[in-house]
């Protein structure tokens, strides 16, 4: 590691089944509160990853199209300079895009400049209002958030403190594949990769020297996304 | 207008008789800063025939006006730069939104120092005893004037031919 | 000084022509303007005790009795959700802004611009102005997730060393109407102070110490005379400025971001443009209530005051439409494929009846009434149609705020919006507007009537040939 870390992320679109197995393993690493239906139907789930799906060609030759998309954790991200309390700033040490729960007063103005859509808000206290003992599925690492709160996808940062943590205390340097996201994780397919962008050796900077056409997502916004999309064999960019 | 022991004041209809009035006590001796005119609607120093006043209102809202610079500069610029906390790529101290609070806070303190000016120079708000009848917010227009003892039968009575309603020696009242 | 009312030949006088039915060559003594002005305030007929109780009650139970509920049971109530973060609220709050921009508008602009017609209504439209602002400041309060710690917005020094975000236009805000209140309410104060003197002269018991105390003891000497108009010549011009900033400021809250058709550089002056619209059908609309409900007012506010500012709303009419074209144009032309979509949207959308209406509104109505001057002339037909221009402005908040980013960058993620909890809110704070204004309406004289005199004075009819023309001298 030459510099201060970079993490990133690669998304191969091909292996994407949308399964969305990471949807859900992401809710229960990072305590994501299940809204219910009437609520997920009015456009409120709180899921921080989402796998949005589009359809194309026509019948009978249809087919889907998945893509998984989180916050792309920006290098000049738009959300950090309109929050009025400095509730979202960059973080220097990770490269990664940090919400700070207990500085936020709720403007929602951060989600509305993502252009990723990338941010979720707590519209009730989904999480102090669970019944016990259900609250003993909630992750003791990840803070549960109160009403009133903007909320996004963290690239786990809390497993990568821990992961930190550990390798200084053993006197090591961190190994590529040491810090996985859930929902890296928990991918069936290997769809989506994580690790430093900033060591040439590790398996996502393998991955971006990849040969095939490999996206940003709204590159042309110059908002420097961590996450790299690799398209689909099948032709479609998406 | 140096208030004296005679103070004495006139009511009259109008601006006309009361500006040729105002003549008429100078014939008498009485000096320019021995009267003043109090009315219910202004009048400029040219339609009244006194000099010309002169304020440091203007001097106050710049000084205010600065002053709001000097804070925006203050809360934008110095604070900003102790306590960074990076976002969107963007410089701590950003010459383009510091111009924003800048203005407004400039423009605050313009205004601010504005009022405090009118109040401060008017020594408001005062709330003792002046000279002052009621009827002056009805339309007249007062002067109020100091007169030797000795011409006041005279003054008044030519007060009186001019065209005043009403000319006596008067007490500071509660207003 | 008082103006000679010269009889006109018959043959020479045509009715609206009659330079007499004007407010400003038809001068009565100052007493008997005084008089009225305070017979009006002082008059509280049973209509008016039942108009305050019911406001007070919707004031309790719709703005602060459903506001407290959002802020306990969460922002889920209202009807905002993902894309839609900012919906009715920040609609209200941009529309209660420009509201407030009718008073500047015509108590600094117009004063600038010596236009002596603006003389009997500039405290009430000083009145919106100030109240405007004092309901639509509220609407950055209500629309926080977390009301109760808002102050963390304020830069004021605390152990966790931190600060707000200058980068932010929500800070610009804050910044930005603290100035324009506090500029208002001390601008709207200055010319109130030899009133409050001549109320304080006639009045007796409470309303006497209150006025007494209010006016901090003026009489009206020259230097007390000199002082005031000074400082007032420095409001006029230096609130103009201020006026202008914070509504682009306002416009700024859009315009900085990413977001498809929010992202234009002429949000600034195309709110500005659409503030001062609204803002002087607002005051029109005043205009016809204090005529309609209150005593003596018909004297003061006449149909050639309604005439000058329809004249006005016309102007403004064709400067929102010019800037809305563009808006529209640049969108449809050589927008990408995110702000077409939007346009659709807005266009042919589900909600398309609001573009209509908006249209109709804002555009047809007016451009096919306001040239007529018997229209102009008529104040109930100008306050119908003020208060469709309202509604049309309104519209157009609406189809901005909450409509334009329900359409972004990703079609998966559209979605569109409904109010929920918004309207109750959204009635409450109308009616604190108003009961504020019935309020200050019975306490304070609404009509400037040391203004109305100077120019009263200040105008004559001069023999110029075979006619009589009206002159307006300078005085000053």
């Amino acid at each position: 590691m030459n510099e201060t870390p970079k993490w990133g992320m690669v998304i191969d679109l091909d292996r994407c089944n949308g399964c969305t197995v990471c949807v859900t393993a992401c809710s229960l690493e990072n305590n994501v509160p299940y809204v219910g239906e009437g609520d997920a139907g009015y456009g409120r789930s709180m899921q921080w990853i989402r796998v949005e799906r589009y359809w194309e060609g026509e019948y009978p030759n249809v087919v889907a199209r998945f893509r998984p998309i989180m916050c792309q954790q920006c290098g000049a991200a738009p959300c950090e300079p309109v929050c009025p309390v400095f509730a979202t700033a960059h973080s220097e040490a990770e490269q990664v895009n940090l919400q700070v729960y207990n500085r936020c007063i709720g403007t929602r103005f951060c989600a509305n400049n993502c252009p990723y859509i990338a941010r979720t808000f707590n519209w009730f206290d989904y999480s102090p209002g669970m019944p016990l003992p259900l609250n003993s599925q909630f992750n003791p690492d990840v803070t549960v958030r109160f009403r009133g709160v903007m909320e996004k996808c963290t690239f786990c940062i809390q497993r990568i403190r821990r992961v930190e943590e550990e390798a200084k205390a053993e006197g090591r340097e961190m190994l590529d594949g040491d810090v996985q996201p859930a929902c890296a994780q928990s991918c069936p397919s290997d769809a989506i990769v994580f690790g430093l962008l900033s060591d040439p050796n590790s398996q996502v900077s393998h991955l971006t020297r990849n040969a095939r056409a490999q996206a940003l997502l709204l590159e042309e916004l110059g908002t420097q996304p961590r996450v790299i999309y690799l398209a689909s064999e099948r032709g479609s960019k998406r | 207008m140096r208030e004296g022991n005679n103070v004495h004041l006139a009511l009259f209809k109008d601006v006309d008789p009361a500006s040729e009035a105002l003549d008429k006590l100078r014939e008498f001796g009485i000096a320019e800063d021995d009267m003043t005119i109090i009315s219910g609607v202004p009048f400029s120093e040219k339609v009244l025939g006194r000099p010309i006043l002169t304020t440091n209102i203007p001097k106050f809202s710049i000084a205010g006006f600065m002053l709001g610079l000097l804070a925006a500069l203050a809360i934008n610029g110095i604070a900003v730069l102790q306590y960074p906390i990076r976002v969107g790529g963007m410089a701590n101290f950003a010459l383009p939104s510091f111009f924003i609070v800048a203005f407004e806070m400039s423009m605050l303190g313009c205004l601010i120092f504005t009022f405090l000016a009118v109040i401060w120079e008017c020594a408001f708000p005062s709330y003792g005893p002046k000279m002052y009848r009621p009827e002056i917010s009805d339309g007249r227009v007062a002067i109020v004037f100091n007169c030797p003892p000795e011409i006041h039968t005279q003054v008044h009575d030519a007060l009186a031919t001019l065209g005043a309603e009403w000319v006596h020696r008067t007490e500071a009242t509660k207003i | 000084m008082t103006a000679k009312a010269i009889p006109l030949p018959q043959s020479q006088v045509e009715e609206e022509e009659d330079p007499r039915q004007h407010l400003l060559f038809d001068p009565r003594p100052r007493e008997e303007l005084n008089s009225m002005v305070l017979e009006a305030m002082h008059s509280t007929p049973i209509s008016f005790w039942i108009a305050v109780i019911i406001l007070t009650l919707l004031v309790i139970i719709c703005l602060f009795g459903a506001w407290g509920y959002m802020a306990v049971v969460g922002m889920g109530t209202a009807g905002i959700r993902r894309p839609t973060f900012w919906g009715m609220f920040i609609a209200n709050f941009v529309f209660w802004i420009g509201i407030s921009h009718s008073g500047t508008f015509v108590s600094a602009i117009l004063r600038v611009f010596k236009a002596e017609f603006r003389r009997p209504f500039t405290r009430a439209a000083e009145l919106m102005t100030a109240f405007g602002l004092a309901a639509g400041a509220m609407y950055p309060l209500i629309h926080l997730g977390r009301v109760w710690v808002s102050y963390w917005i304020f830069p004021y020094p605390n152990n966790r060393w931190l600060w707000p975000n200058f980068h932010s236009p929500l800070v610009w805000d804050m910044v930005a109407i603290t100035t324009y209140l506090l500029g208002s309410t001390m601008y709207l104060y200055l010319p109130l102070i030899p009133d409050l003197a001549m109320a304080r002269d006639r009045s007796k018991g409470w309303r006497y110490s209150l006025y007494r105390i209010m006016s901090l003891g003026w009489r009206g000497t020259e230097e007390e005379w000199v002082r005031l108009r000074t400082a007032i010549r420095i409001f006029a011009f230096a609130i103009i400025p201020v006026m202008f900033s914070v509504h682009t400021i306002v416009s700024w809250d859009f315009a900085v971001t990413m977001a498809p058709g929010w992202h234009s550089t002429i949000f600034g002056p195309f709110f500005i443009a659409g503030a001062i619209y609204s803002g002087v059908a607002a005051v029109i609309m005043i205009m016809f209530l204090i005529r309609s409900t209150m005593l003596n007012m018909k004297y003061f506010m006449r149909e050639e005051h309604f005439d000058a500012l329809g004249k006005l709303v016309l102007v403004f009419s064709f400067t929102w439409t010019y800037f809305y074209f563009s808006e529209y144009m640049l969108g449809w032309y050589g927008g990408d494929a995110a702000d077409k979509a939007l346009w659709q949207a807005i266009t042919h959308g589900p909600f398309a009846w609001l573009w209509y209406l908006m249209l109709i509104c804002n555009i047809l109505i007016p451009w096919l009434t306001l040239w007529n001057k018997k229209i102009r002339r008529t104040p109930w037909v100008m306050f119908i149609i003020c208060l469709l221009i309202n509604v049309g402005m309104y519209t157009e908040r609406y189809l901005i705020v909450p409509s334009m980013i329900a359409r972004n960058r990703f079609p998966f993620d559209w979605d569109s919006y409904l109010p929920r909890i918004e309207l109750v809110i959204s009635l409450g704070s109308l009616s604190l507007f108003m009961l504020l204004y019935l309020l200050a309406s019975r306490l304070i004289p609404l009509i400037p009537v040391w203004e109305v005199q100077e120019g009263q004075f200040a105008h004559t009819l001069r023999k110029v040939g075979k006619t009589h023309v009206p002159s307006v001298s300078e005085t000053e």
